[in-house]
């Protein structure tokens, strides 16, 4: 259905991806569409809770003592699930993790597996994965049926699916479940795929999960959701295999009381989910009896070790900064090239790539800063996005080829300017002389070549005036001043 | 009252009538201003982009050149915040022991224009004159970097003859984004056309914000399509004390 | 990556290398300055327990003590439905006549999914957000029972009803080893944000509330303190 790569090793930069968003209506009206529902329930929610900014501030927080002793955390949590019946493994990277899975999946003799919605398990392009090892993984969660019968890609980390409009959703159902007369009344597309998944619940004996929160003090899993299709993953198979990124750990059962009050609020606009799942281990006589968490590290630890990044991995995934972003709201989450859009994505996709790929992700920001006001554990995103872009510059000081690159070329000779006075009023007299060429008698521009044409574009520039403002004030007399 | 007017490279450069009306107006409020001439840049170009090291260059001439200011005053909040929130950490960088301190001693006495006229100077009536419609953009770094919060709307609605009319998604961002606006020229105006479009809606004859950042992004498009509505900023209005003389505007 | 070293080892070893370097030196303590408790009376956690439900679209039957019996039956009979599954430890008074009853000890799942309806008690509420908590024990069942069933009749007394979730927490003296936080009946909003409700889990919640003693603040302390 679409030539989307989420692949930040081969997707293409930002301002390329974007464009063939842009220049699609219904997808733009899609997106914001979906962002002003829960942007709007989000802030109403918010205002009603009058000790929101404490609770951001103890989540956070909360975070932060995970991180600060992240590996002890991990230790006691493994310790208690074993303790309870879990088996516990550690996935270095990606393709470990794969081969954890589908090695658990091979024991079981397994043809199929049923999966809870788990960006993680698109993070390391598990579903490719599983076919070619001969596995089939079915999505239950309705947005990711869609997109998996669609052969799409999710464009945002809560609802995926927001840029398929019901008409979309109503042809692919048809098509791919028989359904020739099925209306596109979302409450009718909602009970097609109640059917569908219905039997699958009942008889595919494995499941994938990812996890919200891992608790070290009790070796418990925590997972919120809103259709209930992840208490159906949960509890009816045998086995169940959850997957998580180290940083999902929290140290207490009891930091539960913070985390699910902000991140209902922040992801759908709720007080509560529908659902919350919280287990740990194996519980006699009550759903799976063999329970496999597969711990995945993927660059974690290496963004753990750096000072102003490190608060990347307090994000919950609730999506909030992008329901607020002005970029994302333009573009949707496929431009991003990556299962991580918005501004979530733009620090996190390029620093898990170790800056090799997706370097032009810490730029598809304006710097406005909603996303940290929304965050609600208060990630400084844009302070992030600063210190990336001088992490790619500096790669880029290193190359020749940045010769021959007009941006970076220009900054440098803007520099040179800047740091002198007299460099600073040449440059702004022969600005003046050079730019009159373009200047039209009504004394502005409205077209330039090269970086300038990008402005022109879709915008005048008003012809640089005959004296500049230090010009002006030399002239002015001088007493008194 | 003394103060040093940091004009900031774009506006000498580009909005010299910004400075002017600064000028105007501060001095007709009783303030004593000096003008550094060695003054360039204050680096948020540069340190946005990831010219890390080009942009401290420029911030260590910047903490030198104002040791002695009684006040530095900047018509434009981008500046302000750059200094605010980034400074710090270049500081902190590349700064030597002394010139830390001496940008410890600095910070508190840089202001954002609107910041300074109401907090500094306790002023909200500026004596100004402005009979014509307007609506405010609330610019981001002033926003959320500075919290200017409603210093601007409470000078503004000061003003006699002026009409203010509130914006819609007020606190969006334009799109402007310094080298956003340039690298990311595409979805800089498609964020650009949803701000065109609040503008417009307002009908109002003058468009104002703290920035000629914002304003010279979201004018250049109002120009380009010969609409009703021009972008003006805010000293420029609070300059303003009779019909003719809104320099720079008329 | 080395074949001697084991990823867990690899990593445990990273995060200890990288949380050396980079941690700040005063190791961050968790803030808790947000509202622990709330400050409403029995009556009024009760009436805004309702409420929330109602909200969710679950429907509330509230009633005296010595009513419940025969709102269970009033809502059992509204249901329109005639079999039900149950934990073994649910009160036996309220099987009543005329149904169909299946005890659940160890029914398979077709079993089950045979059922048109489940009744349950709860562990607690919570009011705030309108939260029914199961810990799954003998009188709430596992956790099947309350998933496959269309109908969910959920009977709470007012007594297990605390404010906010974290006096929930704090009434948690034992952490459960499973824990289902019911919200509200299943709902998704993925197609074009329109709110659905029911895709899977019970479409129908039904809630008796019951206006027993209301829990004391000593309760709530006595948890804190643990």
């Amino acid at each position: 259905m679409s030539q989307v790569i989420l692949d930040p090793r081969v997707a293409p930069p930002f301002p390329k991806a974007a464009l063939p968003v842009l220049r699609n209506p219904q997808l733009r009206k899609n997106v914001a569409h979906a962002t002003d529902v829960i942007q709007a329930k989000r802030a109403r929610l918010v205002a009603e809770k009058t000790d929101w900014q404490e609770l951001r501030t103890a989540a956070a927080s909360i975070k932060d003592e995970a991180l600060a002793n992240l590996d002890g955390y991990l230790q006691q949590f493994e310790e208690r699930c074993v303790a309870a019946g879990g088996v516990v493994h550690w996935a270095w990277d990606a393709a470990e993790a794969r081969r954890i899975i589908i090695d658990i999946l091979r024991e079981e003799q397994a043809s199929d597996v049923i999966k809870i919605k788990t960006m993680t398990s698109g993070e390391i392009e598990l579903n490719p994965a599983l076919a070619a090892a001969g596995i089939e993984a079915i999505e239950t969660d309705l947005a990711e049926l869609i997109l998996q019968l669609g052969q799409d890609e999710p464009s945002h980390i809560v609802v995926p699916a927001l840029h398929v409009s019901r008409s979309q959703v109503r042809e692919i159902f048809a098509r791919k479940m028989g359904l020739e007369n099925l209306s596109d009344d979302p409450q009718t597309l909602a009970a097609a795929a109640r059917t569908f998944l219905r039997k699958k619940f009942l008889s595919v004996p494995t499941a994938i999960s990812g996890a919200n929160f891992l608790v070290a003090e009790t070796g418990s899993v925590a997972v919120v959701e809103s259709e209930g299709n992840g208490r159906m993953c949960l509890t009816l198979p045998r086995t169940l295999i959850t997957l998580a990124g180290i940083e999902k750990v929290i140290p207490r059962f009891k930091d539960l009381e913070v985390m699910l009050q902000i991140l209902a609020r922040s992801a759908t606009g709720e007080r509560m989910n529908p659902y919350t799942s919280v287990w740990s281990g194996v519980a006699p006589g009550d759903g799976p009896q063999k329970f496999h968490v597969v711990l995945l590290d993927n660059g974690r630890s290496a963004i753990l070790g750096k000072h102003t990044e490190r608060q990347t991995l307090r994000c919950i995934r609730c999506a909030a900064c992008l329901n607020t972003c002005p970029v994302y709201r333009q573009t949707g989450g496929h431009a991003y090239g990556s299962v991580y859009g918005g501004p979530i994505g733009a620090i996190l996709t390029p620093q898990l790539q170790r800056l090799e790929h997706a370097q032009s992700l810490p730029y598809a920001s304006s710097l406005c800063g909603a996303c940290y006001e929304v965050c609600p554990v208060k990630i400084n995103i844009p302070e992030i996005l600063i210190e990336l872009r001088a992490q790619v510059v500096n790669k880029e000081r290193k190359k020749v080829a940045r010769f021959a690159d007009p941006m970076y070329l220009g900054m440098r000779a803007a520099n040179w300017f800047f740091t002198d006075s007299r460099r600073f009023r040449f440059a702004q007299k022969w600005a003046r002389i050079g730019l009159r060429l373009f200047t039209g008698k009504d004394g502005w521009i409205h077209s330039l070549p090269s970086l300038g044409a990008k402005w022109t574009m879709t915008r005048d520039l008003r012809g640089l005036p005959q004296q500049t403002f230090r010009e002006w004030w030399a002239e002015q007399p001088k007493e008194g001043r | 009252m003394r103060a040093s007017l940091f004009i900031t490279c774009y506006n000498d450069t580009l909005f010299p009538e910004t400075g002017r009306a600064a000028v105007r107006l501060l001095e007709r409020l009783g303030v004593t201003l000096d003008f550094h001439p060695k003054q360039t840049c204050c680096g948020q170009m540069h340190a946005n982009t990831g010219f890390r090291s080009e942009a401290y260059a420029q911030a260590n001439r910047f903490v030198r050149m104002y040791q002695d200011a009684e006040a530095v005053v900047i018509p434009s909040s981008s500046c302000v915040a750059m200094v605010r929130d980034q400074y710090p950490g270049l500081m902190q960088e590349l700064g030597t022991p002394k010139l830390q301190e001496q940008f410890r001693s600095l910070l508190p006495r840089v202001y954002e224009l609107s910041e300074f006229i109401t907090d500094k100077l306790g002023i909200e009536d500026v004596g100004a004159y402005f009979p014509h419609t307007v609506t405010y953009h609330a610019s981001c770094h002033g926003l959320r970097g500075l919290h200017v919060g409603d210093r601007p709307m409470r000078l503004l609605s000061k003003v006699k003859g002026l009409e203010l009319i509130p914006l819609e998604n007020v606190d969006r961002c334009c799109g402007f984004g310094g080298t956003f606006s340039i690298k990311n020229a595409e979805v800089s105006s498609a964020m650009l056309s949803g701000k065109l479009r609040d503008v417009l809606s307002t009908r109002a004859e003058y468009c104002t914000a703290l920035d000629n950042s914002c304003l010279m992004h979201i004018g250049g498009a109002l120009h380009r399509e010969f609409a009703g509505t021009r972008t003006v900023h805010i000293a420029q209005i609070l300059a303003s004390t009779d019909a003719t003389s809104a320099e720079g505007v008329a | 990556m080395s074949t001697l070293l084991s990823s867990r080892t690899l990593i445990l070893d990273r995060l200890r290398t990288a949380t050396t370097e980079a941690t700040p030196q005063e190791p961050p303590k968790s803030l808790r300055q947000y509202l622990r408790s709330g400050n409403l009376s029995a009556v009024e956690r009760t009436q805004l327990m309702a409420e929330r439900l109602r909200e969710y679209d679950a429907e509330v039957l509230e009633c005296e003590p010595q009513h419940q019996l025969d709102a269970i039956a009033d809502r059992l009979r509204a249901s329109k439905r005639l079999r039900f599954v149950v934990p073994p430890g649910l009160t036996s008074s309220w099987l009543l006549a005329g149904f169909d009853w299946k005890v659940d000890n160890g029914l398979a799942h077709d079993a089950i999914e045979q059922c048109d309806g489940v009744v349950t008690e709860a562990f607690a509420g919570v009011a705030d957000s309108g939260t029914i908590v199961l810990h799954h024990s003998a009188t709430e069942g596992r956790r099947v029972i309350s998933l496959l069933p269309d109908f969910h009749l959920c009977v709470l007394r007012a007594s297990q009803i605390v404010a906010t979730l974290p006096e929930y927490f704090d009434l948690c003296t034992r952490i459960p080893p499973i824990a289902t936080y019911i919200s509200g009946p299943s709902a998704t909003a993925d197609i074009e944000m329109t709110r659905i409700k029911g895709v899977h889990g019970p479409r129908f919640l039904n809630v008796i509330l019951v206006h027993d003693e209301a829990i004391t603040n000593t309760a709530i302390a006595q948890g804190r303190s643990r």
